[in-house]
């Protein structure tokens, strides 16, 4: 019981990751980057190759990985400088789509849908599985956390404050003298950069990826984070990819409540019970569980309320 | 069959759950996970595979159990995605205990999960492709029911020479062993005089393949090879039927399944040919599966789960204790070598308590397994699909 | 050469036809409600099983099963709609639309638990592709070309002539000044989803018998239709059938040089390189 906790504590830890690049990049910049799974992948197939094939220890392999996808993060800025709200979210899906699909079909370079396997890990011998895992735990979380604390400076800083503006009127900040395409390509760069780290964590702690890792459910599922945990504040990404796991790993154990159900139904009513809980998420409290703190100008506090 | 065949599959629908209460044990159940596609990708098989897991698994408990302890089946969903089935994994080693896994279909969900249970000393046994994956370090810790590709694609040739095909165009979804299987498939044809004149790789979650097949076409070829599963198979058989193709269709059996042939006119289908690897028909082990799932031609990875949960009662019950360590140790002591032939795991626990060895010949095939996990060899059954149906052609 | 151009021009054209329906669907609901509901992909998947039912189970012929799809599938989405996804539509269109994830998770796996993964078939015959001149073009697609733009042209009628396509132009110019003026948005959002998600339903029917019915039937096509309606421009009627044609002959053209596995890839660079142009897609957002 304990391994299997310990291995649900990485993986929200790697949803915790990437909500916090999202919440980096949407919460503070309003920009809908839907292809976080893009850079999951990235991120884990270069830290992969970088192990597998040049024999780059887990910090080197982490930082390759974070390099490529923070240089992918600045590019799809550049080429979507233009678009807005809905466009960006759904040209951004696509581009998920693409990398998935390059990463199925360039078989020299990914092995294609066999994956890639064995990949190294400090301690993955030397361990016992409970030990490795709960090391894995340890490392994933410490991550999360300092990234957490990390964008949490940043969000405070003058360079988060440009973000929100930008967020809110991007006329008024390009007025302001601010060059918005620096702001954006930079907040698109680290983001990716973030979850491009944690895809090397995933590649690491897995020791396999395949592209079926890397479809919409997980993209899914990390909105679902940031948005429960609280879209703009940092710690609520962390809860957020918590939440996340315990919803998709505790209905596994409905099973027993309802035995006239065939395998499939109880796998639907699962899946079905992740849409309708986040559905009730939003409507009771669409601010998240930790929500942004807004920031009240003092002489707009009428008592706490801008309308 | 008729009547008798609906009755059985609606007893082994509604026994989803095993019989603990009902039988009465005293003693611990043996934990045992399934890890099958019930959503996502593979989802046209995981249902028919869990059903048919669960159904052998109460049948056996009600006879007892294995050595007087019952089994409880967890089934659980990877969503066609390894990172969801190494979850599933987790929970089944370390929360259940279980002493084996099986049913494992997509090759990437086998790879991903395969490390915990060698690490673990779990027993997994799968239905994948993949070649690769017998070759993972497992120590004896995978068993694969599912020919290799190899194997299956040189068989496929020579049937095709058979039938005089001498132009034959391969349309293949992008998986592990598309170009392996084209490979093996066109150097036999080669040998035989005939010749594999091209192949195109498609992404299987397209809609339509129409370029694909126009390409195909303008080969003219008499004959395709379709390496694809059941939901892409439905698409290019109303495609190539479209594009006016009369030559011969030959599939996997897998993909060839009642669904599809259903979902289409008798029209398009007539004259499809598929294969699968073989258990002699008149075999318990695979009229069992037939009157689980209600239809003549089960689909070979529901045949495959039923020999997997067969083999892990009898290599449990031959070892005289339940752990991944004793399955690993005599599962080949059951399934193959000079005992008394058996198809019905039932009888088999009954010779193997009565002290006799015995030899498993199961649902998919005679279940005999080189030290690596791979079938040794197998015969293959060979059917055409006629009003709807697959009709058995022959063994061989 | 020319024939093989020419071929994949027709090929995109009628892969295009078949998309236009949802993507008319998906176009009429956001220019009346202004955010992109992920559900149209259950609800086109709703649609269809409910044209399976009129037509295997009732044995009713095509265009009452189409008729069937429509209902349903409309009622079904305004229903949806106004219980799950009206609350959050104060705030913001990015809350809407992620609520409307949920809800698409929530509907595909409501289907899945009713209906299994087994794909089915209509009852409605498979027709050889006609040869014109060397190039094949398929029957069915044909009509689901025709179809529509019979859908296109009533839409087009509806809003421009019928008291009914008046408010949802209005509402759709100007919401807070439609309301003011009396309008009752939430009367607007039902009539916008019933006619946008019934043309999904007939859409959906009409993708499931060209491809499969099962479940997922409409998440295939989901970033099809959303690449579609984004090309066209977002909530513009025509710009829901432009864009579904220029997808579709992008996708066929790219398979001439490029490798068949990345055409999806090539609809992605398609829309990148039309917004690059034209930031609001080819008709802006002008719904009609």
């Amino acid at each position: 019981m304990v391994d299997y906790l310990a291995s649900l504590a990485v993986f929200a830890g790697l949803y915790a990751l990437l909500g916090l690049g999202l919440n980096l990049v949407w919460g503070l910049g309003g920009m809908v980057n839907l292809g976080l799974a893009g850079f999951f992948a990235i991120g884990a197939y270069t830290s992969a190759l970088a192990a597998l094939h040049l024999h780059f220890p887990l910090v080197a392999a982490a930082l390759s990985a974070m390099l490529l996808a923070a240089a992918s993060g600045a590019l799809l800025a550049v080429v979507t400088a233009r678009l807005k709200g809905d466009y960006l979210a759904i040209v951004t899906l696509g581009f998920a789509e693409v990398i998935q699909l390059i990463a199925s079909n360039e078989i020299w370079l990914t092995n294609g849908t066999d994956g890639l396997s064995a990949i190294p890990a400090p301690g993955r011998g030397a361990l016992s599985p409970l030990g490795f895992d709960l090391a894995s735990a340890g490392i994933v979380w410490v991550v999360a956390a300092a990234a957490a604390a990390a964008l949490g400076r940043l969000s405070a800083a003058p360079y988060g404050r440009v973000l929100r503006a930008i967020r809110e009127d991007e006329m008024v900040a390009r007025v302001a003298g601010k060059n918005v395409l620096s702001f954006k390509i930079s907040a698109f760069a680290a983001s990716a950069a973030v979850m491009g780290l944690a895809g090397s964590l995933y590649a690491t702690y897995d020791g396999y990826v395949a592209p079926d890792s890397f479809d919409v459910l997980v993209t899914l599922l990390v909105v679902l984070a940031v948005t429960a945990g609280g879209v703009g504040r940092m710690q609520g990404a962390l809860l957020g990819g918590v939440l996340v796991v315990a919803l998709s790993e505790g209905t596994r154990f409905l099973g027993g409540l309802l035995p006239g159900l065939s395998a499939l139904q109880m796998a639907s009513l699962r899946q079905g019970v992740i849409g309708l809980f986040l559905l009730l998420l939003l409507r009771l409290r669409p601010e998240g569980l930790l929500p942004e703190r807004m920031r009240v100008h003092p002489l707009n506090d009428q008592g706490g309320k801008i309308r | 069959m008729g009547s008798l065949v609906s009755r059985r599959a609606v007893l082994g629908g509604s026994l989803a759950l095993p019989l603990l209460a009902r039988t009465g044990f005293a003693a611990a159940p043996i934990p045992l996970g399934a890890i099958n596609p019930l959503t996502g990708a593979g989802g046209a098989y995981g249902p028919s595979m869990a059903k048919v897991a669960q159904a052998l698994t109460a049948r056996i408990n009600g006879a007892g159990g294995v050595l007087g302890r019952p089994l409880a089946l967890d089934v659980e969903d990877d969503q066609t995605n390894p990172t969801v089935g190494v979850e599933a994994a987790h929970k089944l080693i370390d929360v259940n205990k279980v002493v084996a896994i099986v049913g494992t279909w997509a090759s990437s969900v086998t790879t991903a999960v395969a490390p915990l249970c060698w690490q673990s000393h779990t027993m997994l046994f799968c239905v994948s492709g993949a070649d690769s994956i017998t070759k993972l370090p497992h120590h004896g810790y995978i068993i694969r029911t599912q020919p290799n590709t190899y194997l299956q694609s040189g068989r496929a040739a020579q049937f095709l020479l058979q039938r005089q095909a001498e132009r034959v165009f391969g349309l293949s979804a992008q998986t592990p062993f598309a170009v392996d299987s084209w490979n093996r498939l066109a150097q036999v044809l080669g040998q035989g005089g005939a010749s594999g004149i091209g192949d195109i790789i498609y992404d299987p979650k397209q809609i339509s393949f129409r370029s694909e097949i126009g390409k195909a076409l303008a080969r003219k070829p008499d004959t395709l090879f379709l390496n694809s599963y059941a939901p892409d198979l439905e698409i290019l058989l109303r495609e190539t039927y479209q594009a006016g193709f009369d030559g011969k269709r030959f599939t996997f059996a897998y993909a060839a399944t009642n669904a599809v042939l259903k979902a289409l006119p008798a029209g398009v289908t007539n004259g499809l040919f598929s294969f699968a690897p073989s258990p002699d028909l008149a075999s318990p082990a695979y009229r069992a599966v037939q009157g689980i799932l209600g239809v003549n031609d089960p689909d070979p990875y529901s045949c495959q789960i039923y020999d997997h949960v067969s083999l892990v009662a009898l290599a449990i019950a031959k070892a005289g204790t339940a752990s991944g360590v004793a399955i690993h140790d005599n599962v080949r002591k059951i399934s193959q070598g000079a005992g008394e032939k058996v198809s019905d795991p039932v009888a088999g626990l009954r010779l193997l308590a009565a002290g006799k060895e015995i030899n498993y010949e199961g649902a998919s095939g005679p279940c005999d397994f080189t030290p690596s996990g791979d079938i040794v060899s197998c015969k293959f059954l060979f059917q055409v699909a006629e009003n709807q149906r697959n009709k058995t052609l022959f063994i061989s | 050469m020319i024939a093989s151009f020419l071929q994949a021009l027709v090929n995109g054209t009628l892969a295009g036809a078949v998309l236009a329906l949802p993507a008319l669907g998906f176009n009429t609901v956001y220019a009346v409600l202004r955010f992109p509901n992920f559900a149209i992909a259950s609800l086109a998947t709703i649609g269809a099983f409910a044209g399976w039912i009129a037509n295997v189970l009732w044995g009713w012929p095509a265009p009452a099963a189409l008729v069937v799809a429509f209902v349903i599938a409309g009622a079904a989405g305004a229903a949806t709609d106004a219980l799950a996804l009206r609350p959050l539509r104060p705030r913001g269109a990015i809350m809407a639309a992620i609520g409307s994830v949920a809800l698409d998770l929530l509907l595909q796996n409501a289907v899945r638990f009713g209906f299994g993964n087994d794909p089915r078939g209509y009852n409605l015959p498979v027709f050889r592709d006609w040869q014109v001149a060397g190039i094949a073009i398929g029957p069915q697609e044909v009509e689901d070309a025709g179809l529509a733009l019979v859908a296109m042209v009533a839409l087009f009628l509806l809003l421009r002539f019928t008291r009914i396509g008046k408010t949802m132009r209005a509402v759709a110019d100007n919401a807070a000044l439609a309301e003011s003026k009396g309008i009752d948005p939430a009367r607007v959002a039902w009539i916008a989803n019933s006619v946008g998600f019934g043309l999904a339903g007939i859409g959906g029917m009409l993708v499931a018998l060209d491809t499969s019915l099962d479940p997922l039937t409409g998440f295939r096509v989901l970033l099809s239709i959303f690449a579609a309606a984004v090309v066209g421009g977002l909530g513009s009627i025509p710009g829901a059938v432009a864009g579904a044609f220029v997808v579709g002959i992008g996708e066929e053209f790219s398979t001439l040089f490029l490798a068949p596995t990345y055409r999806t890839a090539i609809g992605f660079l398609a829309i990148l390189v039309v917004l690059s142009f034209r930031p609001r897609g080819l008709f802006g957002e002008r719904a009609y």
